[in-house]
């Protein structure tokens, strides 16, 4: 109750933070809405090789999770110095000139979002997975990758439409800021992963059950779902941590 | 409104100092009540009566009697003849065989051994029928040498139980209350032991579970155990028997042994993984019906061989509870002597179902005891089988009469002999002692007509049996059924309970210390009014009168109490979460709750309790960032990373449960086979005695109460303690490897000295300081304006409170008066509470336990903090945590829900004998240390970093520690209710049972500790910031 005054007073100081919304070019509306249905496809088509064998098809699927999510930021998102309000009008024309240069302008963010989710999303997650209870001493690849696939559908989005600063992140990581497909895809992920421990102890001697199979399925699962919820049902809202 | 009435002036008048006695009196009094509160109604009596109810019904007792029948003292005198007390010629009997070769097949349903008959005209058999008829044609083709019959097993129908019931005679029952409690060894009267000590060569191959039941009875050159546990091997352990059995059956092996015992499970595990109808089981029958034919050649003539199931196995092929298949095995007997008759002739086809003459597989101890020339067991219940004594011609009935009458001379004795033991009236044996009457009658009559013919013994053999089988039902009533009422009656109060706690924790929100007392008032009446109808009611209705009292006492408590909460119902809310982090305390709680009800995930609750605990952890982590002072997002975050880090770091920490392998290593101790820990294990004491009182310094020094007796005894007499106990340890550790032989045992086990002392340090040291010291301030004049720009920020947001309060006293304006240790006086001063009970605590744990305990009080005093920094103090959050964090350090200081990991030894840490009440409690300090720490932390919660005249303290801490116990109530209610619901699971003695008595005793220890240490406790603490700051007002 009494907490709200001075979060109040704060927040006006700051920046306000609105939702993110994606472009509302054609192609970034057809590939917002294809991109879930690449990541479930993906996950179904290979579940069985994830099950034989978790190290090859995690590392054979990253380098396409790695184009989709890049070309999701890229196509669909606005990047941390576009102004939200120039892209929320559709009707207003784009000047046509300098394509090219326009182009790189995405395309270095994306690449440079990307470069962040391995050298900085992955260890932390690594190290947060670690932390959840994942084994120490073995299974190291497994717990890498899983770390690697987390971070690839949870962070180059958040990169790219927010940038780096502290503050901001402050707020990103205690879910101050209101939620949108990005925040819930990521939110997603991470609430996928989490359920999909749960049924790891279980006696029921299936093959699926192993490291990290059932947490990769939870995260891919999430993540659609997140998204979805976020694009759609929740957008706006706000979760209070405290 | 701290500032102003922060400090006591020293020009107090007289009406002031009245107000303040005044005020002090009332706080104590309210103190009081809230406490009388906690010990007798909110918790403690009410679930110890709910607890006592549903394991009266739950956990049915048999008394073991330890006395052993004597081969030279039958139960009655002789009638026939025979000169009793010789092993050779048969002790009670003239025995019928020298020799025995017992084949049990594990899970051998009837069945299986009989041709297959369609019930209806289309039914065709299946893959486990016709596959292993040696055992029928026998029977059919030499009735003389051979007969089968139904073999009905006594639930539960798991091979340890029955197996018992096999040799003993005496029926399963939850808990065998004897002089071996955490042991399995079977400590009653049984065929194996008889053997034994009469000198009679037993061998045995094959299951091990032989071994845990009757250590060192076998031979030990020719006996092969074989690992029972992997249900996926078909073959190895099958094949291991035939290897060594065959051999044993040849002539020049004879004298070798008296006794073979063979234990064949590749029938169970074909049953297990594949099921019963599967081609691998009619190759696994086949295989047997081979076994069977060879050994039947290879018998010698004075030999008697017997083949038995221990149990049946339902359609999936597993078994454990009581349905029809599950019960119904298979029994047959043969022997080249042909001794074996029918009392009619139809009788030699064996029955086609097992429902048609069955025996009891008790009845096969009796048998074989009297076959062998052996005294039946003490605690027999079981009865002879006809055919065994009948003879050959079906006729002699004044044997079989003679066997019965003793064998029901021997049960008389035993059922006497436990009604004597355990004080039973006359009223529940009422009808076998009729029954007894005639028999003896009868047998008189028989004996009296000299020239008897078969029908006066049959007569008489008939009146035995009517006994026998009476007995034996009475006694199945007596123990083998769970008492549905009582356990029902249990989980009602336990439910009430649980709602009076959920009531009194979250839905008051006002201030509880206020209302506790209408409380307190109403359910005490409640409670007597409820146990007095209780009491009249069970004199009309036809219930037992203790149960019917507890069970109306709680209940009127219940109401009453909920009734008492009616007049201030506009200050109440109802208990659902909605909060973030209530709302993630609740999820949390549930999961654990349903997850109980899984075998697997009670297995492995350590592993849960890390997740969750790092769940809240992360999220703490992320919240703490989130928080817009900068010093509390620093100081939060730093302390969600030591919280996570202890967590993770304590974790390596395992003692694993025999369940969890082979996914577990443990790490407790040297090596997964030795209970004395490594070397390098003593240094993690040492490390404890320097980094934990500099850690409590740190957070003390913080907020600047690292003042007078914080000094002393952080400083001192902790780090003293502390180091004793790491000297103790290496000590330990010297004695139990070895290490210098030269120096004589005598002087080392002088360490309990050392182990004696700090105790006393934490108990007579500490409890001193902490009842006699002053609050952790320092009060200092200065001249200059003191700095405003203080590390840390207004601690409340609802209050101006800062670290550094100046005021405006004296009459110069430039002197400021400074008390430095204002903001966390409450806190600081009550934490002293748990830190005095770390050393007795931390003392009585073997070193790897010392360490993760440390990192449990490392983790509380993080939690403390980040608490403060995102302002948590009235949310579920940290009474929660702390239930999580005793759950789980539970875990890490090496143990498990299973009686095996109670670490008996750790009673003879300061003592070197057995000595009442200090060894049960040392026992209890070791086992449930973790949740005593963390229980006595719980009022911190509330105090740290609050004003010190915060208004209504005494009711937030009444509400923490009241959500504290919550957690607990609510982990009982699920274990007891998942208990009884699962009580036909296989899997209920090995987990499901244990779990529940756990959560009892950690409810009902955690409600005690609570209520006495804590809140009993927080008086002296809060007394001591009250005599300087004085009471608050209103």
């Amino acid at each position: 109750m009494s907490s709200q005054t001075p979060n109040a007073k704060t927040a006006s100081a700051l920046p306000p933070f609105k939702h993110v919304d994606i472009l509302q070019t054609p192609t970034s509306l057809l590939y917002a809405n294809l991109q879930p249905v690449l990541l479930l496809s993906i996950l179904l088509f290979s579940f069985k090789t994830l099950v034989q064998d978790p190290v090859n098809t995690l590392l054979g699927l990253a380098p396409t999770v790695t184009i989709l999510q890049g070309l999701y930021c890229a196509l669909c998102l606005p990047s941390t110095n576009q102004a939200p309000t120039t892209t929320s009008k559709p009707g207003q024309k784009k000047k046509p000139a300098k394509p090219a240069q326009d182009v790189w302008a995405k395309v270095v963010p994306a690449l440079l979002s990307l470069l962040l989710v391995l050298v900085l999303s992955t260890p932390i997650l690594y190290i947060i997975v670690i932390l959840f209870g994942a084994p120490l001493t073995t299974h190291q690849p497994h717990t890498i990758l899983l770390a690697f696939h987390l971070a690839l559908l949870t962070t180059p989005q958040l990169y790219y439409a927010h940038g780096l600063e502290a503050q901001t992140w402050y707020k990103l990581v205690s879910l101050q800021l209101p939620v949108d497909e990005l925040l819930g895809m990521s939110l997603g992920a991470c609430t996928g992963a989490w359920i999909g421990a749960i049924p790891i102890p279980l006696d029921w001697d299936r093959e699926w059950q192993k490291w990290p199979v059932t947490i990769v399925v939870g995260l891919y699962v999430g993540a659609v779902v997140g998204k979805l919820l976020g694009g759609y049902l929740f957008k706006g809202w706000r979760i209070k941590l405290s | 409104m701290a500032n102003e009435g922060g400090v006591a002036r020293p020009s107090a008048t007289s009406e002031d100092r009245t107000d303040r006695k005044q005020s002090s009196i009332q706080f104590k009094a309210q103190h009081a009540l809230v406490l009388a509160f906690f010990i007798l109604i909110l918790p403690s009596i009410f679930h110890a009566l709910a607890i006592y109810l549903f394991c009266s019904g739950f956990l049915l007792s048999r008394f073991v009697l330890p006395d052993r029948s004597q081969c030279a003292q039958p139960p009655i005198e002789l009638s026939n003849g025979h000169v009793p007390g010789s092993h050779e010629r048969g002790c009670w009997h003239p025995k019928s065989f020298d020799k025995a070769v017992i084949i049990l097949v594990d899970a051998l349903r009837y069945d299986f051994t009989v041709p297959f008959r369609p019930q209806s005209g289309d039914e065709q058999p299946h893959h486990f029928h016709n596959a292993l008829p040696v055992l029928y044609e026998t029977a059919v083709q030499s009735p003389h040498n051979a007969f089968l019959r139904p073999f009905i097993a006594d639930p539960p129908t798991t091979t340890l139980q029955r197996l018992k019931g096999l040799t003993t005679g005496s029926l399963p029952t939850l808990i065998d209350a004897g002089s071996n409690f955490a042991g399995t060894a079977i400590d009653e009267d049984n065929l194996i032991e008889q053997l034994f000590l009469a000198g009679k060569k037993v061998v045995h191959l094959g299951d091990d579970t032989w071994h845990s039941l009757f250590p060192g009875y076998f031979e030990p050159n020719l006996t092969r155990p074989y690992d029972s546990f992997n249900v996926w091997d078909l073959h190895t352990l099958d094949n291991g028997v035939n290897e060594h059995i065959f051999p044993l059956l040849e002539p020049d092996m004879t004298g070798r042994w008296d006794v073979l015992i063979g234990h064949y499970l590749g029938v169970d595990h074909a049953g297990h993984r594949y099921g019963p109808d599967h081609p691998a089981m009619t190759d696994k029958l086949q295989q047997m019906d081979g076994v069977f034919r060879r050994m039947i050649e290879a018998l010698d003539d004075s030999a008697l061989m017997v083949v038995m199931g221990d149990h049946g196995m339902d359609a999936k092929g597993d078994h454990g509870g009581e349905s029809d298949d599950e019960v119904e095995a298979a029994l047959w007997m043969y022997s080249k002597q042909g001794i074996f008759g029918r009392s009619d002739p139809a009788f030699v086809e064996p029955p086609a179902i097992a429902k048609v003459r069955p025996v009891g597989q008790i009845d096969l101890v009796p048998t074989l005891s009297l076959l062998l020339g052996m005294p039946i067991p003490f605690n027999n219940l079981g009865q002879p089988i006809d055919e065994a004594f009948i003879g050959k011609d079906g006729v002699d009935y004044k044997n079989l009469a003679e066997v019965s009458r003793l064998t029901a001379h021997q049960i008389h004795g035993y059922q006497g002999e436990y009604a004597k033991a355990r004080k039973l009236d006359d009223s529940a044996t009422s009808s076998t002692n009729q029954l007894w009457q005639i028999a003896s009658s009868t047998w008189q009559r028989a004996v009296r007509s000299r020239d008897a013919k078969d029908l006066t013994w049959k007569k008489a053999y008939g009146a035995f049996k009517a006994y026998e089988d009476e007995n034996l039902r009475i006694c199945k009533n007596l123990w083998a059924r769970f008492d549905l009422v009582s356990m029902t009656m249990g989980i009602i109060a336990l439910l009430g309970t649980f709602a009076v706690v959920l009531a009194y924790a979250q839905s008051v929100q006002g201030d509880r210390a206020a209302l506790t007392p209408a409380l307190l008032l109403y359910g005490a009446a409640g409670t007597a009014v409820g146990g007095a109808v209780g009491a009249v009611v069970s004199s009309i209705a036809p219930a037992s009168m203790v149960q019917l009292a507890a069970f109306s006492a709680v209940l009127g408590g219940v109401i009453a109490t909920l009734a008492a909460l009616w007049p201030v119902r506009e200050g109440l809310r109802i208990p659902y979460p909605s909060t973030f982090w209530g709302g993630l305390c609740f999820l949390s709680t549930l999961l654990l709750c349903v997850g109980f009800a899984a075998n697997s995930f009670t297995i492995w609750e350590d592993e849960q309790l890390l997740f969750l605990l790092t769940t809240f952890g992360v999220l703490m982590l992320a919240s703490s960032l989130g928080q817009n002072d900068a010093a509390d997002r620093t100081f939060g975050a730093a302390n969600s990373l030591s919280f996570l880090v202890a967590t993770r770091l304590s974790s390596l920490s395992r003692l694993c449960r025999e369940e969890q392998m082979p996914y577990c290593m443990s790490t407790y101790y040297a090596s997964a086979l030795s209970s004395t820990s490594a070397g390098w294990q003593t240094l993690i004491p040492f490390l404890v005695a320097l980094a934990l009182p500099f850690i409590i310094r740190y957070h003390y020094i913080r907020s600047k109460n690292y003042q007078g007796s914080a000094v002393i005894w952080v400083g001192i007499a902790l780090r003293l303690a502390l180091m004793l106990i790491a000297i103790f340890w290496v000590l330990n550790a010297a004695d139990d490897g070895d290490w210098y032989p030269q120096i004589p045992k005598d002087t080392l086990s002088q360490r309990t000295i050392i182990a004696q002392s700090v105790l006393a340090i934490a108990v007579a040291a500490g409890y001193a300081t902490y009842v006699w010291s002053p609050p952790l301030l320092l009060v200092r004049t200065e001249e200059a304006i003191p700095e405003t720009n203080s590390t840390s920020k207004p601690l409340t947001v609802d209050s101006n409170a800062a670290i550094l309060t100046t005021i405006n006293d004296a009459p110069k304006p430039r002197n400021k008066l400074v008390i430095l240790g204002y903001a966390n006086t409450h806190g600081t001063r009550f934490f002293l509470l748990p830190t005095i009970w770390l050393p007795a605590l931390l003392l009585v744990q073997k070193p790897m336990g010392q360490g993760t305990l440390a990192l449990c009080a490392i983790s509380i005093l993080n939690l403390l903090e980040i608490i403060d920094a995102n302002n948590l103090r009235r949310s579920p959050l940290g009474p929660v945590v702390l239930a999580l964090m005793g759950s789980y350090y539970f875990f890490k200081t090496g143990h498990q829900a299973a009686l095996a990991t109670i670490q008996w030894e750790s009673a003879f840490i300061p003592l070197k004998t057995i000595r009442y009440p200090w060894s049960p409690i040392l026992v209890t300090l070791n086992t449930f240390g973790a949740h005593i720490l963390c229980a006595i932390a719980v009022p911190a919660i509330a105090m740290w970093k609050v004003p010190p005249k915060l208004p209504g303290l005494l009711g937030r801490i009444a509400g923490a520690v009241a959500t504290h116990v919550l957690f607990y109530s609510a982990l009982t209610l699920a274990t007891v209710v998942e208990a009884a619901w699962l009580r036909r699971h296989l899997m209920l003695y090995r987990v499901f049972m244990p779990r529940m008595l756990m959560a009892s005793v950690v409810l009902l220890l955690v409600e005690f500790v609570s209520a006495i240490v804590a809140i009993g406790g927080v008086r002296w603490s809060m007394v001591s910031v009250a005599t300087v700051f004085g009471y608050p007002e209103g």
